[in-house]
């Protein structure tokens, strides 16, 4: 177990947004809200204002008790500081609900948009680049740039919004003051200049690390029957021992960087403050401000470690939900896939001249021509590789053909052998894709016709038993009844049926039988079979051999023939 | 036995170490912070009041010299602090895994993603221990060090300053469980959204094959938008949390304000202390709110604890411990146990002996048998069979690392067993082959796909004695026929038993052992048996 490469090593990638096209898009996403987003600043500004107030009324106290002032003297710095608390904690409320108001639904907006385009994207582009990628979008880049905003945002904008504020302040108190705290803006750049070059790399590789990690890991969690039943759990755990100590060894060496950088701020702090107390000992000396003034400055001052401390931090965030914005933009920008279908005229499905190559000049379908009756069962057989699952893809409308046309009665349905039990109740994952809600009559007829009926009964909830990841288990044989019994419920004309009984060997392959042939019933079909019982008892059987037609007619005058066909059958029913 | 309490314990003793130069460290540290109000206070009292320059030079001096000390306990404490939590992580992390992957395996109720968070998320969360004790002891010494450098200024400012803080911290905390309840409606809403959209992705092939991609979404909006509201009421509660504590501190530094002001001008206070008392009032509410964050963290580490506990005290799948893979054969010797009765019949080296069980629950008591999950109630059982399951474990990695994951085949022995159970075929239809990365759940093959690697991975391992499991359930008639085959000829030298009903394996067979429902037994070969109308209905097309 090499390490896997990243989806980022990856030559076949959905596309990712150039920065100037995310930031138009986050205009988009802003401007749509701007009333709300507005009034967020403008209480995110309050806020910060409000926090100035009370360093600057400390040093008119401190002022007062210099100057000998009388008790009632400190009373009004006093209320005023109250004052300013209550208005900054509103300011707080505000700013905070605002933000939330104005950027959730975005959000929202946002992962529906990409998801969106997820699940609209061509076939062939899915099996090009695979489900890694757009499971890790759709995922992992939404959960960063949610989180960001969440989180990260507010704690950015409070703190952008102190420091600025506080500069402001310290200009406002003298303005050779709020020179002197600007000495540290150079040591602060090159605490930055020297960390973020560094970061990247270190960070990238940490990833890595734990990619490696937790794929050892992985394996040995969920391959551990396996593992154990060929003796390899010591070699498995030797392997997991060196990539988590590989990763922490990392962990280790990105901390100490960061630990570094922090140290860089500490100086930074160290210079501002001695330049404040040093400019403000001369200038009280000189008489120009007050003791007070200087109190209040350098409590300004010391005030605002934390907030840039906060921003420093936050720079390795910030750049990374920015990269999983990108590529979330470049999900948005793609145009959805919306297929259409050209009616067939007396037939219900009729495929013309159809080649099709993945590959240009590797052709896996060459010039088939197949026309199914309505109501016709057509088995489609042929050896693995022959081209059969393309076929089957192709006459259902999920890919175009690189040449030749399709026409049909409606758009088929397509079941595969890949099936997949959505999270959600039984009767949710009968009624998924139908446009208008379906009675609980139709979902039970449907059971009932494909077997389901009984077992279905028996469950907890029944109907709404909640089934798929996390739910109630299902054997593979039944959830494989279950999307037999979706295309009942659904009702097309024409149906496409690609090995869709290949857990037949096991344990309920009767009851498979019958929900196969009961999706059948009544429509046209095309079925992919490799259990030739489905052959014999179609009302047409096609060969297929190297992507093209080879043979075609009934069971029994294929066999007679003796070719290619009567080879399969004798081989199926040797034993 | 470990308790949650217990392993947090282990794990401070056990980074003991690391702790305690962490401790010293960060403690300094906390000190440090807490001076810099007081240095402040010093610096306008003896400098910036009086003009005096050497005192300027002295407090600029003595400014660097707690900055640095300050820096360099920070960067020290928290670099040995990192490296015990890290050690912990990784040590509960391998001590999970181990009790996983030891031969008498782990009789535990969680699923395997759930298994995966207590390795993951929990030894994170068991190792942040660790920090969260440094960090409560340093907070409680700031504290403390503030505290005295109050009570050295101004006792009665320092009784309010102690009582005052904790007080506001209170009244904030009344409202964090409200905050809490929405947060974690927030988390859940959000994690059914990235679950629904994860489930989706996942079934993408067959819902676009149900052209229901627009069926979806829809379902898909409601649960997004309703995740989106659940996330406005939360913050509108984290703002309402936020702006409270923000008033009352600030409330609460006008109060100290006013009596250090009117203390001041009494003559009790200096202007140094009066800068110090106001800076130090401020810093308080810190250590304060650090200590009141975590006891929620600490009480976070102790379910996680609490869980790994569970994991690593889970009693043994394996009742009957054997060597792995160390058997020459495979023998049952008149056994009875739950469904089947007097089973016997032996696989020795270079015999195929098929199990045609007609009752799935009396296959799973064979195997459960041979691995050594169960006692039987009468007769011996052999152990010490490689027994590969039906359910197909893929490994994260290449199909290479799949077939041969520590890399024992030369290429010759691999194409061999590659061809033998067509999984060639598999590795030619991906564009890397063999060496192509499968990804998490190799999601893109077919389940025939995934038995085909699996039986490629049992015959490459080339146990003494093997036993499958409807290997070729999945895989259509004539592959499975040429595998069939080729798994007599590769196992010709060793002791192999399927457990099938499927025609094709039954007939290659030197034996075939019909277990019938009920529990009694027959024994011949496919064609012999054929003849019973019995076997013909269980195992026949």
């Amino acid at each position: 177990m090499t390490p896997t490469t990243s989806p980022g090593a990856s030559d076949h990638l959905l596309p990712v947004a150039t920065p100037a096209e995310a930031r138009t898009e986050l205009r988009r996403l802003v401007r749509r809200r701007r009333g709300v987003l507005g009034a967020a600043a403008a209480a995110f500004l309050v806020q910060g204002l409000a926090g100035l107030a009370a360093p600057y009324l400390l040093g008119r106290i401190v002022d007062v008790v210099t100057g000998g002032g009388e008790r009632s003297e400190v009373v009004w710095p006093v209320v005023a500081i109250a004052v300013a608390a209550v208005v900054g904690g509103l300011a707080t409320v505000a700013s905070v609900a605002l933000l939330a108001r104005g950027v959730e639904p975005g959000l929202a907006e946002l992962r529906e948009e990409v998801l969106d385009r997820g699940v609209h994207l061509d076939h062939a582009e899915i099996e090009r680049t695979g489900t890694g990628d757009l499971m890790a979008r759709v995922g992992d880049d939404v959960r960063a740039v949610s989180d960001s905003i969440g989180e990260v945002v507010p704690l950015v904008i409070a703190s952008a919004v102190a420091v600025l504020l506080t500069t402001v302040g310290l200009f406002a108190i003298d303005w050779r003051l709020g020179l002197a705290g600007l000495t540290t803006v150079p040591s602060y750049v090159l605490g930055l200049r020297w960390y973020l070059p560094r970061s990247g790399p270190y960070y990238a590789r940490e990833r890595e690390a734990n990619g490696v990690r937790a794929g050892a890991v992985l394996t040995a969690v969920q391959a551990q029957a396996t593992l154990r039943a060929h003796g390899w759990g010591g070699r498995q755990q030797e392997r997991v021992r060196e990539a988590s100590w590989a990763s922490a060894q990392i962990a280790i060496d990105v901390w100490h960087m960061l630990l570094r950088f922090f140290a860089r701020n500490n100086r930074a702090e160290a210079i501002g403050l001695i330049a404040l107390l040093g400019t403000g000992f001369f200038l009280v000396r000189a008489d120009e401000v007050s003791v007070g003034a200087v109190t209040a400055a350098a409590l300004l001052f010391h005030r605002l470690f934390n907030p840039i401390g906060a921003l420093m931090g936050l720079f390795d965030e910030v750049q990374s939900a920015a990269a999983s914005f990108v590529r979330l933009v470049g999900m948005v920008q793609l145009a959805p896939v919306r297929r259409h279908r050209t009616p067939a005229h007396d037939a219900a499905l009729c495929l013309d001249g159809v080649s099709y190559a993945y590959v240009a000049g590797r052709p896996v379908l060459r010039d088939v021509d197949l026309v199914v009756a309505p109501g016709e069962r057509v088995a489609l057989v042929g050896a693995s590789g022959a081209g059969k699952s393309t076929l089957g893809v192709i006459a259902a409308g999920l890919v175009e053909p690189t040449t030749g046309r399709v026409t049909s009665d409606g758009v088929p349905l397509l079941v595969t052998q890949e099936v997949h039990t959505y999270v959600g109740t039984v009767r949710d994952n009968l009624t998924l894709g139908a446009r208008s809600a379906v009675p609980d009559e139709v979902v039970r007829d449907a059971l009932r016709r494909t077997a389901a009926e009984r077992w279905v009964e028996l469950l907890p909830d029944g109907l709404d038993t909640v089934v798929g990841d996390g739910g109630h288990p299902l054997t593979a044989a039944q959830a494989q009844q279950l999307a037999l019994a979706r295309v009942v419920v659904l009702d097309p004309r024409v149906v496409v049926l690609d090995e869709a009984t290949a857990e037949a060997g096991s344990a309920g392959a009767r009851d498979l039988e019958v929900a196969a042939l009961a999706v059948t019933e009544g429509r046209a079909a095309l079925v992919i079979a490799h259990r030739l019982t489905q052959a014999q008892t179609a009302d047409r059987v096609v060969v297929l051999e190297d992507g093209a037609v080879l043979e075609e007619g009934s069971h029994a005058g294929l066999l007679a023939r003796d070719g290619r066909y009567a080879a399969l059958w004798s081989a199926w029913a040797a034993h | 036995m470990l308790t949650d309490r217990g392993l947090l314990l282990r794990a401070t003793r056990r980074q003991g170490r690391w702790l305690a130069g962490s401790l010293g460290l960060i403690t300094l540290w906390q000190v440090c912070e807490a001076l810099v109000p007081v240095a402040i206070g010093i610096t306008v009292d003896r400098a910036v009041a009086t003009g005096d320059v050497s005192e300027l030079v002295w407090c600029a001096v003595g400014i660097c010299v707690l900055f640095a000390v300050l820096s360099y306990s920070y960067r020290f404490g928290a670099r040995l602090g990192f490296r015990g939590v890290q050690e912990e992580t990784h040590a509960l992390r391998t001590e999970v895994t181990a009790a996983v992957l030891r031969p008498e395996g782990l009789r535990s109720d969680r699923l395997a993603g759930d298994l995966l968070t207590v390795t993951t998320a929990d030894a994170e969360a068991v190792g942040a221990f660790i920090r969260h004790v440094t960090a409560t002891v340093a907070a409680l010494v700031g504290l403390l060090v503030a505290g005295v450098a109050l009570a050295r200024i101004d006792g009665v400012i320092a009784v309010v300053v102690l009582v005052g803080v904790p007080a506001i911290l209170a009244v904030s905390q009344l409202l964090a469980p409200a905050l809490a309840r929405r947060s974690s409606a927030r988390q859940e809403a959000l994690g059914r959204t990235a679950g629904l959209a994860s489930d989706l992705l996942r079934g993408l092939r067959p819902l676009k094959g149900l052209h229901a991609e627009d069926a979806a979404m829809a379902r898909f909006r409601a649960v997004s938008q309703e995740a989106g509201r659940t996330a406005v009421v939360a913050g509108r509660w984290e703002g309402v949390l936020d702006g409270v504590s923000v008033a009352l501190s600030g409330l609460f530094l006008a109060a100290i304000a006013l009596l250090a002001g009117w203390r001041a001008l009494d003559g009790e206070l200096g202007i140094g202390e009066l800068v110090a008392v106001l800076g130090l009032a401020q810093f308080v509410a810190e250590p304060m709110a650090l200590i009141a964050f975590m006891i929620g963290q600490v009480a976070r580490s102790r379910a996680s604890a609490a869980r790994i506990a569970e994991v690593l005290g889970a009693p043994a799948l394996v009742v009957e411990p054997a060597e792995p893979a160390a058997a020459e054969e495979v023998v049952f010797d008149r056994v009875t146990h739950d469904g089947l009765s007097d089973l016997s019949f032996r696989a020795g080296r270079g015999d195929l002996v098929a199990l045609a069980v007609e009752e799935p629950g009396d296959a799973g008591t064979v195997l459960a048998l041979l691995r050594g999950e169960a006692r039987p109630d009468a007769g011996t059982v052999g152990l010490g069979a490689v027994v590969v399951p039906h359910h197909v474990d893929l490994f994260e990695g290449t199909l290479r690392d799949n077939v041969d994951p520590f890399g024992a085949l030369d290429e010759e022995r691999l194409a061999a067993v590659l061809a033998a159970s067509a999984a060639d075929d598999v590795a030619g239809h991906l564009a890397g082959g063999l060496d192509e990365p499968l990804g998490p759940d190799a999601r893109t093959l077919s389940g025939g796909q995934r038995q085909r690697l699996a039986l490629a991975r049992a015959l490459a391992a080339d146990p003494a004695a093997l036993v499958l499991h409807d290997p070729t359930s999945s895989v259509d008639a004539v592959t499975e026929d040429h595998v069939a085959a080729s798994l007599r000829e590769l196992r010709r030298d060793r002791a192999t038993v399927v457990v099938s009903s499927s025609p094709a394996l039954l007939a290659r067979a030197d034996l075939v052992v019909h277990v019938r429902a009920g529990g009694g037994v027959a024994t011949g070969t496919h064609a012999e048996l054929t003849r019973d109308p019995a076997y013909a209905a269980a195992v026949l097309r």
